[in-house]
């Protein structure tokens, strides 16, 4: 095995290796901005530099010539070396800041001169707080400046696109943005303009930047100079929590975290998944923040001669169980959704076969064309597979409108499928039937349905999601219901205002929690309103129970998700055949 | 509008020049001169003309057009003065020389006269320091060892149409030689 030698300890590595990204994946430091693990390598910043030696080999002998005290003898390279372009070779030494000055020095003066031009106003800037300028600046910057000119101005708040606005004046001209477009999305829209002290990256004359991936670049851009139009100023990172968890706009499921202050999504980034996302997520996943904070259902709704009333729980509950007393199972059309978690399908369908109803059905949100092969898919819903594994059945988006009309069913519990708005079935069709709706947002559906019912939204649940290619990934509660307490729930995360701050202070608000149950959690109650045996106490009874039952998901578990960034469910069966 | 494009002679020398790389983008420069000398600056419409003919990204070809202040993002006038502001022009007197002409032309450095005569642009180095200050001509002739008269007779010169002929500078080690003879 080739060794390495940084700062004077041995560490051994295999196959072709950058030295930055050796130094990264031991857990060390060393400062850069430029370098990016799925982008090219320009090494234009200058800020990782080492010094490098190698070991000086006798050619005749073919040994490592020695000093008098049996030391190796290293021959350095002349000058510093970027250890983001540098392949490590067998016997390398390495010094990086931790034991040389003329690194620590190197470091200090190529900040210096990024800061030459760079505005020193991280009060006000957007990106201060998660700046990798303004952290390494603090560890491994100048105390202060030499230059006492008057610093160059760029233009400011250039709107690049309908999603990201441009500060040049806070650009170091990384290029991480435009290999970005060149690299990863394709697009080639934008470039580096002018020379020296006056470039910056903008799209060519007469074009925007209006990539379907355009907001990645605000993620990796290490300034404050690219800023997404919808975050920006609008919170501090420190005021944040953020919690792991998936897209939900979309088929592909892109990892990401979810970003919350006061039980409001301020923002969605993509998770580091290379089995999915690699760094990056669609625009479009970002918008789910709507979904999550407005127009939200809170408390249940009846339906009263044609006006929707706020009602409790209880009447809810009891509206519910009369009716499906006095139907027949047959009579009762249970409809699942793409759009609700695995668990959530789980329990509707086996609730209502413990009815008698043995089937239930779905209609998956497929719309062909709009995908692009990369991480838009062509389906809509985040969990569509997850319905197929549970054994829905399958209905085409033409064939529902016909089933309801037919006059077979006197029910129908819809679980967070949007069918009106999606033009299924129009509100003619369903006004002989008794409708429940189970949803997270208000909808032509809602406002239609007899009964509708509040439900969480993937963050605000546990829930299992499999995606398009079958990979299976689980949210996590990010934003509190009336119901539960970050402080008391542990798998919630706590933010530094979450922390430290009290109810009373006047940046909290109760009226961001919306009154709802996870789904599953409402067929118990149901199940108890009609004295019917059906306890789940846990979201991981439920999971445990589908893993024990369902061949698709044997072996499936939050721990596992978790550590493996999810569970490929079809490709399982044959990894495990290669194991044995 | 008016339409911008390579004549069919135009894009076969193109082809010829895109067959010297292994790809097309070092073809940019070359054949933004090209279009250049035919329509006399690069605007955004003829760095779209150049982007398409080369089947490169416009942003890229945007990049390297603006990168050189030779290529002309915008309409100049007819004789551009290249005024060097670079570090050893400077320090002979560079900026005396730029306001100068400013004053006599009564535009700032970036404009172009009324008439569309003059522009003036401050650029970098022209790699001339032996020769400060010195201006160049609409990517041509240099002006070298720049004084307020020598200004004023090449501007009435160039008024007239009449270019300033070569001058030949002899390095230091060579000059006594040459003004023996």
């Amino acid at each position: 095995m080739a060794e390495i030698f940084i700062d004077n300890n041995r560490y051994e590595f295999e196959g072709p290796t950058k030295v930055l990204q050796f130094i990264l994946d031991q857990g060390l430091e060393l400062p850069f901005f430029c370098y990016h693990p799925s982008l090219s390598i320009p090494a234009n910043c200058r800020q990782c530099y080492v010094e490098a030696g190698q070991p000086v080999m006798n050619r005749e002998t073919g040994k490592y010539e020695v000093d008098e005290e049996g030391n190796r003898v290293i021959r350095f390279f002349p000058k510093l070396m970027t250890a983001c372009s540098l392949d490590a070779t067998d016997g390398m030494v390495i010094k990086t800041h931790v034991t040389s000055e003329l690194v620590r020095r190197g470091q200090k003066d190529v900040l210096e001169f990024i800061l030459i031009n760079h505005p020193l106003d991280c009060p006000i800037c957007d990106q201060a707080g998660e700046c990798p300028l303004q952290i390494q600046t603090y560890k491994y910057g100048p105390e202060g400046s030499r230059f006492e000119h008057k610093k160059v101005h760029k233009p400011k708040r250039i709107q690049l696109g309908p999603r990201v606005v441009l500060d040049a004046e806070r650009c170091i001209n990384c290029t991480r943005c435009v290999r970005f477009t060149e690299e990863v999305s394709k697009s080639n829209q934008l470039t580096i303009v002018q020379r020296g002290d006056k470039n910056y990256p903008v799209t060519a004359p007469g074009t925007e930047f209006d990539d379907p991936y355009s907001i990645n670049t605000v993620d990796i851009c290490p300034v404050g100079a690219l800023t997404s139009s919808d975050f920006r100023f609008k919170a501090r990172v420190w005021e944040m929590s953020s919690t792991p968890s998936l897209d939900i706009t979309n088929g592909k499921g892109c990892s990401v975290d979810v970003w919350t202050r006061d039980n409001l999504v301020m923002r969605i980034t993509p998770r580091h998944n290379p089995h999915i996302n690699d760094y990056w997520m669609p625009d479009a996943g970002r918008e789910a923040y709507k979904i999550y904070n407005e127009n939200r259902i809170s408390r249940p709704d009846l339906n009263i001669d044609g006006d929707k009333v706020k009602s409790s729980w209880n009447n809810a509950l009891l509206t519910i169980a009369e009716n499906l007393d006095t139907v027949k199972p047959s009579e009762i059309l249970v409809l699942g959704s793409g759009y609700g978690s695995v668990e959530d399908n789980y329990v509707l369908g086996k609730f209502f076969s413990v009815l008698g109803q043995e089937q239930a059905h779905f209609v998956p949100n497929i719309l062909a064309g709009t995908g692009d092969n990369f991480l838009i898919s062509d389906d809509q819903a985040p969990n569509t597979n997850g319905c197929r594994f549970l054994g829905f059945n399958e209905l085409k988006p033409d064939s529902i409108n016909k089933e309801i009309t037919s006059g077979k069913y006197k029910t129908i519990i819809v679980l967070q499928e949007d069918i009106v708005g999606r033009n299924l079935i129009t509100t003619q069709d369903l006004s002989n039937v008794f409708m429940v709706y189970l949803g997270t947002n208000n909808n032509d559906t809602s406002r239609f349905a007899n009964v509708t019912i509040p439900v969480t939204t993937a963050i605000e649940h546990v829930g299992s999601y499999v995606n398009v290619d079958g990979r299976v990934q689980r949210s996590m509660p990010a934003k509190e219901t009336v119901y539960t307490d970050r402080r008391i729930n542990l798998e919630m995360s706590m933010g530094r205002l979450d922390h430290f701050g009290t109810r009373f202070d006047n940046w909290v608000s109760d009226k961001n929690k919306v009154d709802c149950i996870p789904a599953w959690e409402f067929f118990v109650r149901l199940a108890h309103e009609m004295n019917k045996e059906f306890q789940y106490n846990d979201v991981r009874e439920i999971i445990s129970e589908i893993s024990l039952t369902n061949k698709h998901f044997s072996g499936v578990s939050y721990e596992r998700m978790d550590n493996e960034l999810g569970i490929d469910l079809v490709n399982k069966q044959k990894e495990e055949l290669n194991l044995a | 509008m008016e339409k911008f494009e390579f004549t069919k002679e135009e894009l076969a020398v193109i082809d010829e020049i895109i067959a010297k790389y292994p790809n097309p983008q070092p073809a940019v420069m070359p054949v933004l001169w090209m279009a250049q000398d035919k329509f006399g600056h690069v605007e955004p419409d003829v760095q779209k003309l150049v982007a398409n003919t080369l089947g490169l990204p416009e942003s890229h070809v945007h990049g390297v057009a603006t990168f050189y202040t030779q290529y002309y993002k915008e309409r100049k006038g007819k004789y551009v003065l290249d005024v060097c502001t670079s570090f050893s022009c400077q320090a002979c007197g560079a900026y005396d020389t730029l306001h100068y002409i400013e004053d006599k032309l009564g535009i700032k450095a970036g404009d172009t006269t009324e008439d569309g005569m003059f522009s003036i642009q401050s650029v970098e180095c022209l790699g001339a320091c032996g020769y400060a200050p010195m201006m160049q001509i609409t990517n041509d002739i240099y002006v070298n060892h720049l004084t307020k008269e020598k200004i004023d007779t090449v501007i009435e010169d160039l008024k007239k149409d009449k270019l300033p002929e070569f001058e030949p500078i002899p390095l230091v080690q060579n000059r006594e030689i040459a003004q023996e003879k």
